[in-house]
């Protein structure tokens, strides 16, 4: 048959098509658009009839028949509603449908009689003169390109990094000074609550007058630095970010430098600037460790002796406890640090002592482990012991008590954490019996749950507002926000007796010391996944970068997402078994082993 | 009425009625469920399950392989053009669009900036591939596998040569987008090319109306422009042109000898074929060494003049960021009172969070901005720089040949060789 013969009719019947389809596209499209018009402008749950309607039931509450007839109203102007997008919706795929007939037969017709280009005339040779003129051609563009941002810069630059600082600066400057204001006022409430209130079980001892002036860290100071046993706040969550994954202590891929540790401990490294700080204690000698950031040179150490007040005697304590179990603190100025025989010292940044002091020999049956933290220029320490347990705040230029809360709690091996709720910061502990929170200016009680019980060696974890505790042999317990305090849900799957959880908005991270890892949701308690890292975990968990580190007893860093999944990510080792809970800073990572300190980068 | 007229106004309608079908579907407000279900964002589409992302990386490595297959042992446009139908269909109508190789470019970026971020291999698989791909046998990934590509060749009836003062001035525009695009991704700003992608609307039959009109014109203009996404934006195209000039086999207009017809001259829409010369340059040798001497010492020029412009812009480009467009927000407040306060800025005050931290984090985002700017100027100053240096030299060529870096292996030029063996 002639080919050509046969296509004739071929692209006459697909223009047909083509065309039919063309009318059938313009007629759907129009008939779209109508629809949509109508439907932006009906809204069908604001409608004058339904006003009215509504109107009427407000005068007539009892009218059941009228809201009936509301009701009918509504599900008739949604159908009608959800009719017309259903249509417009459908007039889209027929849109489209048709289009790719047409685009279908209009392809067909240029396969089958090819649109051959004609050849053109031969040009004269044009190839140089063209590139130059293209070389001014990209030139131009090339201005164009610079001028338009220069002159974008310049309509829109309003040096907005040197705004931020300084106002970061104000604002700050702005919350130290309302300090008292807050002060009294919590100081006032707390005392109505513990003369009408039996169930607190505290009492205020003392309140000390009016701060003394002086500068204490910025925010910005506090996030950028590790001053706090598990990061800022002592909550476990990193603010900064673009921390290492990968490093292996063995070879020595990624590890800045290894510094061997004098004395042993428990606590965590301090970071502050560039000066990590580290307390190291035996039976016979306390000491303060300074080493510089850079390259891990021991800058300074610090004999802590003849501190007014020590026992004559050193108390007993558990080997996994030892005497220097409390990681330190600072606030840029000053370095504090507590160990089992309850001295409490104060060193300047130089390693000279400012103040120190004795606490009394702890009745601390394992030896006392809680950490200290700062709130502003207050040092605070959570004394649980046998008997007579207290959180005491002093003031850090002097050491003089700023105030003291008793509290009828048993002894605790738990560090003090601040919760910032929005509303205001407070000083979250826990202890058998309760999780209790108080104002870390006045040291009022703010509220307390009962809900854990026997010898507490986790901290507790806080995100978006709820607070989760957990304890060996007792149970987890999430309490969540709001008036009262209540516990919002509980586990006893998974428990912990030395780490502590972390948690972020959305889920609640637990390791426990037998080396299981398990994610909760945050909000109703759901297990979402558990993981086995076949070895003892003593380190609590930090939460940087969007990853969990959680650092088991051999020394190996395990490193996961922090999120539904827990995909592992890493398992870096660091070359030396180690407890401590590693700190975070300027891109680095701290951690102590059990005789050296690595800086991993 | 003429074909390209008829086909010029059915894409208008299409992208209207579709553009109508996308917006009702905002008339309600988001409802906040008391259940705590999330209602899903629509810039990509939900998790895909593990084996069926392994199906998606073998349709590619089985779509590029055919193609290539088909460009160069078989030598026919019609299966390519298949291929492209095919590949329209499941990466482009199927997948929606995801996961796209022009947009893992972000994915890779993100990874290698943020510690925080594993790129998931699937994504990574589809950044590489084409690469492989290219390098072995030149860009047959846009000729047959690119979804974009195809729906571009779909409307491209009538394709008219584009003067070569705009087509010069147009090339720049993919680096400016590519540079744009990494550093968004590498600040953790924004996927940008996710964001403004034109084509992902059409085939989710959802997207917003700037991305709807930002579609139109791409397609309204590639009837007559053929391909302008892929040529004058695309930034994986970039990437691809870099590495195809320097594929192992590549397509040849002619299988044998070029008898020198002239045939195929003008049959590349792309204007990707090299004619035969230069015969001879009009300036002397001593210019020419001149030229390229202050060529070599002005690109640093470039690089210094481009980083400091984009140092500059530092502030302008950070605002994308919405932690500063936020912190800014809070900053200015005469400027706020001049329209309602942001919903961002409302749920800021909402959080508690102090205004401290906000700023902390702008200033470090600023910081970062201000390091990418002079990367990005210094990128597009190198880019520009080379250009100006790559157009004083040319290799003499005796046949028609394909431009190995601009040339899409669309295997439209072979239909037009004479010579068949």
């Amino acid at each position: 048959m002639d080919t050509q013969s046969t296509r004739i009719p071929l692209i006459s019947l697909l223009r047909k098509i083509a065309l039919i389809c063309g009318v059938f596209a313009a007629i759907i499209c129009i008939l779209v658009i109508v629809n949509y018009i109508q439907l932006k402008r009906i809204d069908p749950l604001n409608t004058p009839v339904m006003a009215s309607l509504q109107e009427r039931l407000k005068q007539n509450p009892g009218d059941d028949s009228l809201r009936t007839e509301i009701r009918e109203l509504d599900l008739l102007a949604r159908k009608a509603f959800f009719t017309s997008q259903w249509q417009v919706r459908m007039g889209g795929y027929l849109l489209l449908g048709s289009v790719l007939i047409i685009v279908i037969c209009l392809k067909w017709i240029e396969l089958i009689r090819p649109n051959i280009p004609p050849i053109p005339f031969p040009e004269k040779d044009t190839f140089w003169s063209h590139r130059m003129i293209r070389r001014k051609w990209i030139t131009y563009t090339a201005l164009l390109i610079v001028s338009g941002g220069l002159l974008l810069a310049f309509l829109t630059y309003r040096d907005l990094g040197k705004s931020l600082n300084s106002l970061e600066t104000t604002l700050a400057n702005q919350a130290d000074s309302v300090t008292p204001v807050k002060k009294e006022k919590a100081v006032a409430a707390s005392q109505v609550i513990l003369a009408d209130t039996p169930r607190s079980r505290d009492t205020v001892v003392a309140t000390a007058p009016a701060l003394p002036e002086q500068k204490f860290p910025t925010r910005q100071e506090i996030l950028r630095n590790s001053a706090t046993f598990r990061g800022p706040d002592g909550t476990g969550i990193v603010a900064q970010t673009n921390f290492p994954v990968r490093w292996n202590g063995i070879t020595g891929d990624h590890i800045l430098w290894r510094t061997e540790i004098p004395l042993p401990g428990f606590n965590s490294p301090v970071v502050w600037n560039n000066r990590i700080f580290l307390s190291g204690a035996n039976t016979t000698t306390r000491e303060i460790f300074c080493f510089d950031a850079g390259s891990g040179k021991l800058l300074w150490k610090t004999d802590v002796s003849e501190v007014p007040g020590t026992p004559g005697t050193v108390p007993k304590v558990d080997p996994q406890t030892g005497f220097a179990a409390s990681t330190m603190t600072t606030d840029g100025q000053r370095v504090y640090a507590i160990f089992a025989t309850g001295d409490l010292i104060a060193l300047r940044m130089d390693g000279s002592r400012a103040w120190a002091q004795n606490l009394g020999l702890p009745a601390n049956h394992y030896g006392h482990s809680s950490s200290l933290i700062m709130f502003r220029d207050l040092l605070i320490v959570q004394l649980d012991q046998q008997s007579g347990s207290a959180v005491i705040a002093f003031d850090g230029s002097t050491g003089k008590q700023v105030w003291k809360t008793n509290r009828n709690v048993r002894v605790s091996w738990a560090s003090p954490i601040l919760a910032n709720t929005g509303e205001q910061t407070e000083l979250i502990l826990v202890a058998d019996p309760i999780v209790a929170s108080y104002d870390p200016a006045t040291g009022a009680e703010l509220w307390q749950v009962d809900c854990i019980s026997g010898e507490v060696g986790p901290s507790v974890a806080f995100a978006g507002g709820m607070v989760f505790a957990v304890n060996e042999y007792s149970k987890l317990a999430a309490i969540r926000p709001g008036e009262p305090r209540q516990v919002a849900w509980e586990s006893t799957d998974y428990l912990s007796d030395i780490p502590s959880p972390v948690a972020n908005e959305k889920y609640l991270f637990l390791p426990t010391s037998y080396g299981t890892f398990v994610c909760y949701e945050a909000n109703t308690g759901r297990q979402l996944w558990v993981k086995e890292l076949e070895r003892p975990t003593y380190a609590s968990p930090m939460l940087a970068d969007g990853n969990i580190y959680q650092l088991d007893k051999s020394g190996i860093m395990h490193i996961f997402t922090a999120d539904s999944l827990g995909t592992p990510v890493a398992e870096s080792p660091l070359g030396e078994g180690s407890v401590c809970t590693p700190a975070f800073s300027n891109r680095r990572i701290y951690i102590r082993g059990e005789k050296h300190l690595f800086c991993i980068k | 009425m003429k074909k390209h007229q008829i086909t010029g106004l059915i894409v208008f309608f299409l992208l209207l009625g579709w553009h109508v079908a996308a917006q009702v579907i905002q008339r309600f407000p988001r409802p906040d469920f008391e259940s705590g279900y999330v209602t899903p964002e629509t810039l990509q589409p939900g998790a895909r399950a593990g084996f069926l992302e392994l199906v998606d990386l073998l349709v590619l490595i089985a779509a590029i392989s055919v193609t290539s297959w088909a460009v160069l042992k078989r030598r026919s446009r019609l299966l390519v053009f298949w291929i492209s139908m095919f590949s329209l269909a499941y990466f482009g109508f199927y997948r929606e669009g995801c996961v796209c190789s022009i947009g893992s470019i972000q994915n890779v970026t993100l990874a290698i900036f943020s510690g925080g971020y594993r790129i998931p291999l699937t994504v990574l698989a589809f950044f590489l591939i084409p690469l492989v791909f290219t390098l072995a046998f030149g860009r047959t990934f846009c000729a047959g596998v690119c979804p974009f590509g195809a729906l571009q060749d779909l409307v491209s009836f009538k394709p008219l040569k584009l003067d070569y003062r705009i087509n010069a001035a147009l090339d720049i525009i993919p680096y400016l987008y590519l540079g744009l695009a990494v550093l968004y991704a590498a600040t953790g700003t924004d996927f940008i090319i996710c964001r403004y992608d034109p084509f992902v609307g059409i085939f989710r039959i959802n997207a917003t109306v700037g991305m709807f009109v930002f579609a139109g014109i791409l397609l309204l203009s590639g009837i007559f422009i053929a391909r302008p996404y892929c040529r004058f934006l695309c930034p994986y195209g970039v990437i691809l042109n870099w590495i195809s000039r320097f594929s192992w086999k590549h397509l040849t207009i002619t299988p044998s000898v070029c008898v020198q017809c002239r045939l195929c001259e003008d049959s590349c829409p792309y204007e990707a074929i090299v004619k035969p010369g230069p015969w001879k340059n009009p300036e002397s040798r001593r210019t020419m060494v001149r030229k390229f001497l202050s060529g070599v010492v002005l690109i640093p020029v470039f690089i210094f003049l481009g980083g400091w412009t984009g140092s500059l812009l530092h502030e302008s480009l950070a605002r994308v960021n919405g932690k500063v467009r936020l912190a800014e927000e809070l900053l200015y407040p005469a400027k706020r009172l001049q329209s309602p306060e942001t919903k961002e800025l409302i749920a800021f005050k909402a959080s508690g969070k102090p205004a401290q931290e906000l700023y902390v984090e702008a200033t470090e985002i600023l910081n970062r901005f201000y390091t990418g700017g002079w990367i990005l100027g210094g990128f597009i100053g190198l880019a520009i720089g080379a250009f100006l240096l790559g157009k004083l030299f040319s290799r003499h060529r005796t046949d028609y040949e394909p431009n190995r870096g601009a040339c899409f292996s669309c295997a439209r030029c072979i239909d037009y060789c004479p010579v068949q063996s």
